[in-house]
């Protein structure tokens, strides 16, 4: 069965970023069906009926999402696009910003239809210059042609996109610390309930949504629920999905594919195999850095969020990394955990302090002074982190030690024995 | 010492005495499950009293709830609270102490320390109970096996980075930290690393220094800055365990109410100057009490050892002051130890006079001055710093036994009534004169006697608990003038140096009394120290020149004359000494509109 990409169909024509080339491929047919043919509740139970699910990480149902907006219309109602990617491995949603803008954007507009939103949001993160000055250009270009601003395309219906660059924090792509950060307060993740579609930005009813997520709605717009539904593996991981991969393979990048692609035909087919033919996989995180790792023997799994959650890990964004069997897994969960130490925001007392405390005892492991009891430690640590903070970044942190001292338990505590880095002693 | 001089309501028991297991087994297991639940899907019976223990073995029922409360089970004990409390404030009124480092009430709540992690039925992870609200059915295991691992596990993270130099915190014995490691901590330390440094003594504002070590990053003082005093000084910097507690480039920690700051840090991060490295708290005495600093009257707890007041801090009191008072007020015993107190009569021409001695001169004094220049000739004036007791004596005394129709009572002023607490009246007691009849603080009648003192039409005056010289315009010669200046006071001020005759009387903390707020509340001053030398209530020195006027009352005590006061006052009627307790009572009639109520929100 061949795979026509979608997401990423654009991408190679030259000048993809441009209204008139997204245009001349068919661009905005999907708006303008949806605004002369769907109120804003038909459209929300299409993107229901579309079994979409977000892209971010979480993967909850995106129409479920918008449905949990309160009825009143007291207070304006705000969409906010997550386009803080800061995930160690995950680079799909640049891709589409630098690429293809006027996908998202139109994602974007027929999405801010569907909740009746009036003002959108784009939270982009500060590093991506170049994804700013090219969304900026594609929202002037898509306002002079009468995409934005009043009355869209004659339905009497209006919107505005701002853009808003982060300052560089990861936890800023966490929503409600994204919500802080747009008020202009330190980028602090919120005490939930309430949920920000309930009290959001600005105390105001809030949808936050995936830029690939939108993007996806621009296909749902374009061909319908149904068409969209038999994609992947229905009925619950719809859609096409876009996979990053980089580690130790040959063609490490960005590679659209149908939800429930198996991850060995990625790493093989589309990435290129291994790097070096002499070292063979030892382990891959297909999810991206903060979900578990899966030892090789377990990595014959379908790249689907509920696959890979009954494979014990999760699709998360899918930042897949790749180890081959070079890698030293306590130099690679300390390079990880050294930037969740970094990033941690420190509001709450688990992970600010325990994401430090796991820094030390990994480095200490991998110089050389590393204790028995440093092994069981960590994992429970871990343990003593997780469920117990304000955001998910306390899961972030927990689930990779704890996985990957669980897989590789006897690498760990070699480091311990022998007072030094196997790997590196050998190397 | 029984209660640590914490200035939060300890509204439960304290941390170190365990919740009492409930009859129910709260630890899990299918049986201990079913019994809740059971009781929750039972329909609603006979209404439980709240507070009634269950039968053994029998499952606790809710009782029946108005429109606006709740009902749910809280380690098995039904709990009934208004609609919107929190678990935390639920737990609270049943008797349970949830620990917690950051939910101060009066301030936002941060939900940051995770120390009051709670079990609540059908919900998978563990709840925040401070920000969780108590909904209808809830049932809430605060300190199953479950809750108890996540506390110590907190409990460890805190201490990791924090250095323990509590041998030297004067936080120590009433600290968070200290009190929540003995009840839930391992008491020893897994972390064999090197700690996150910071500055130690990190000079944060005028009157707070900071341990930026000690600090727990619970917000506390950062949300009062924000939400209470709105000074806005304080932020947290940097990100992980790196994050500390700083002020923003020349802005130092420097408002009139930064000694809350150092109130309510749950650690010893912050830390009020005055008092630092002056007394182990556990030797302290906390005497409640109330400040006199202003008109507002904010509720204190006076601390001291080796009598000796080391420190004042805010008592709750939701009708005066909340949580808070001011700067000004809590250094306000500075006076007691910053001017030469005045220990022993004087009486001008007889060296190492008795008090005996003294009151039979000032009588002889009074009645020659009236009988030569008439009743005109004599003048009072008296300080509306003095207590309620020592206005009525002075009424008494000097306007109807000694018959001196001229009282006046001198206001002190400064600044403005602020958003707050600060008033702009710094006398702490001119309702309470006003009301027993002395008048109301006037600069104008103090002038006008003044003013009959420079031209000789005053002869006599009696000063009680005033410094003459320090009022505005009033040059020395002038009081050198009269043929009799009695002073009553507790320091050596130029007005005693010039007197004919001075009795030491009491300074602040070291009598007992009352005092009338701007907002009509009487409220109880309680002795914390003993007066110096021969110093006594004003009170009691007046009653004893009142013997000379063929006073026979006994008033043995300010309580007895409260009561008097009480009984022949019409504002104070029904009021007695013993029932104004800790947090006073409102006089009759006297609410000033607008002036009920405090600032600030009461949880």
């Amino acid at each position: 069965m061949a795979f026509e990409p979608l997401l990423t169909r654009n991408i190679h024509r030259p000048g993809s970023e441009s209204i008139d080339v997204y245009l001349a491929a068919g661009g905005y047919q999907g708006l303008k069906r949806v605004l002369k043919e769907f109120t804003p509740e038909k459209l929300v139970e299409e993107v229901k009926a579309s079994g979409l699910r977000g892209r971010g990480g979480a993967g909850f149902p995106t129409g479920m999402k918008w449905s949990f907006l309160p009825k009143g219309r007291e207070k304006p109602r705000y969409l906010c696009i997550n386009a803080d990617e800061s995930e160690p491995g995950t680079f799909k949603d640049r891709l589409l910003i630098e690429k293809d803008p006027h996908l998202v954007l139109e994602g974007i507009i027929a999405s801010a239809y569907a909740i009746e939103c009036h003002t959108a949001f784009f939270y982009i993160r500060g590093e991506f210059h170049q994804g700013y000055r090219t969304f900026e250009k594609a929202i002037a270009e898509a306002r002079a042609r009468g995409f934005l601003g009043k009355n869209i395309l004659g339905s009497g219906f209006d919107l505005e996109v701002i853009v808003y660059r982060g300052a560089g924090a990861y936890i800023c792509g966490e929503e409600t610390a994204l919500l802080e950060s747009l008020e202009g307060k330190r980028g602090y993740p919120r005490i939930k309930p309430p949920f920000p579609a309930i009290v959001g930005l600005y105390g105001c009813p809030t949808i936050i949504n995936n830029v690939e997520t939108l993007a996806n709605v621009t296909l749902i717009a374009e061909r319908g629920a149904a068409w969209y539904a038999a994609i992947g593996r229905p009925p619950k991981n719809t859609g096409p999905k876009l996979f990053c991969i980089s580690g130790h393979v040959k063609r490490p990048g960005v590679y659209e594919a149908p939800l429930g692609i198996p991850f060995l035909e990625l790493l093989n087919e589309h990435a290129g195999g291994m790097l070096h033919p002499s070292r063979p996989l030892k382990a891959a995180v297909p999810g991206g850095s903060s979900m578990k790792i899966l030892p090789a023997s377990k990595c014959d799994v379908l790249l689907d969020f509920d696959s890979l959650a009954a494979a014990g890990t999760s699709l998360g964004s899918a930042g897949g990394m790749v180890m081959d069997s070079g890698t030293c897994i306590v130099g690679a969960l300390l390079n990880l955990a050294r930037f969740y130490a970094h990033e941690s925001c420190g509001q709450c007392t688990p992970c600010r302090e325990g994401t430090g405390w796991i820094v030390k005892i990994l480095s200490r492991l991998e110089r050389g002074d590393g204790r028995p009891e440093d092994v069981d430690r960590l994992a429970d640590i871990a343990f003593r982190i997780e469920g117990n903070t304000v955001c998910p970044f306390g899961e972030a942190i927990a689930w990779p030690v704890d996985s990957y001292v669980k897989a590789f338990r006897d690498e760990f505590e070699d480091h311990a024995r022998r007072h030094a880095c196997p790997m590196r002693a050998g190397a | 010492m029984s209660d640590p001089q914490t200035p939060e309501p300890r509204l439960s028991p304290p941390p170190h005495q365990p919740n009492v297991p409930s009859p129910v087994a709260s630890t899990g297991g299918p049986a201990a499950a079913a019994g809740p639940a059971a009781a929750l899907a039972a329909p609603a019976g006979a209404p439980v009293v709240p507070g009634t223990a269950p039968a053994p073995g029998a499952a606790p029922a809710l009782p029946q709830t108005g429109p606006d409360e709740v009902a749910l089970l809280i380690d098995d004990r039904p709990v009934v609270v208004r609609k919107g409390t929190t678990v935390l404030q639920a737990a609270e009124k049943a008797g349970i102490l949830v620990p917690h480092y950051c939910y101060y009430p009066g301030m936002s709540i941060a939900g940051n320390c995770r120390m009051c992690l709670v079990e609540i039925e059908k919900m998978p992870k563990l709840q925040i109970g401070c920000a969780t609200v108590a909904a209808p059915g809830m049932v809430v295991r605060t300190n199953n096996e479950r809750v108890r691992g996540v506390r110590a596990g907190i409990q460890e993270f805190l201490l990791i980075n924090h250095p323990l130099d509590c041998p030297i915190c004067d936080q120590a014995g009433e600290c968070r930290l200290q009190s929540y490691e003995k009840d839930y901590g391992r008491g020893f330390s897994r972390f064999a690393e090197e700690k996150v440094h910071f500055p130690k003594r990190y000079d944060i504002g005028r009157s707070v220094l900071f341990d930026a070590e000690r600090c727990i990053k619970c917000t506390r003082c950062i949300r009062f800055c924000d939400e209470v005093s709105q000074s806005h000084e304080l932020a947290l910097f940097s990100r992980g365990d790196h994050a500390i507690v700083g002020t923003f480039p020349g802005r130092p920690l420097d408002n009139p109410y930064s000694g809350c700051t150092a109130d309510v840090c749950p650690v010893g991060a912050l830390t009020w100057k005055p008092f630092r490295f002056k007394a182990r708290v556990w030797f302290l005495k906390n005497v409640p009490s109330v400040c006199a600093g202003c008109a507002r009257g904010c509720n204190v707890n006076v601390a001291t050892f080796r009598n000796r007041i080391h420190r004042m801090t805010p008592r709750v009191n939701a009708e005066v002051n909340t949580y808070w008072m001011c700067d000004a007020g809590r250094q306000s015993y500075d006076t007691l130890y910053s001017r030469p107190r005045f220990e022993r009569p004087i009486v001008r021409g007889l060296p190492d006079a008795t008090v005996e001695q003294a009151l039979d001169r000032a009588a002889a004094l009074l009645r020659d001055t009236a009988k030569t220049g008439g009743k005109e000739s004599v003048a009072a004036i008296v300080s509306a710093r003095l207590s309620l007791e020592d206005h009525y004596m002075a009424k008494r005394i000097l306007g109807e036994l000694a018959g001196i129709t001229r009282l006046a009572v001198p206001p002190h002023e400064e600044g403005e009534d602020d958003h707050l607490l600060i008033r702009r009246d710094k006398t702490p007691n001119a309702r309470g004169a006003e009301l027993l009849g002395l008048g109301a603080p006037s600069s104008g009648r103090v002038r006008e006697i003044l003013d009959d003192v420079a031209s000789g039409r005053v002869k006599g005056l009696v000063v009680v608990g005033e410094d003459l010289l320090d009022l505005a315009g009033v040059a020395p010669a002038t009081l050198d003038r009269l043929e009799a200046l009695i002073v009553l006071d507790a320091w050596k001020s130029p007005t005693v140096e010039r007197a004919h005759v001075a009795i030491p009387s009491c300074g602040y903390g070291e009598f007992e009394g009352t005092m009338v707020n701007f907002q009509g509340r009487a409220q109880r001053l309680r002795a914390a120290l003993r007066p110096p030398g021969e110093a006594d209530p004003a009170w009691r020195i007046l009653r004893d020149l009142g013997r000379r006027f063929g006073l026979t009352s006994e008033y043995a005590t300010a309580q007895a004359i409260f009561d008097e006061i009480a009984a022949k006052v019409p504002a104070f009627s029904g009021l007695t000494f013993r029932a104004l307790g800790d947090l006073g009572a409102p006089v009759r009639g006297a609410a000033v509109p607008g002036a009920a109520g405090a600032p600030g929100t009461v949880a």
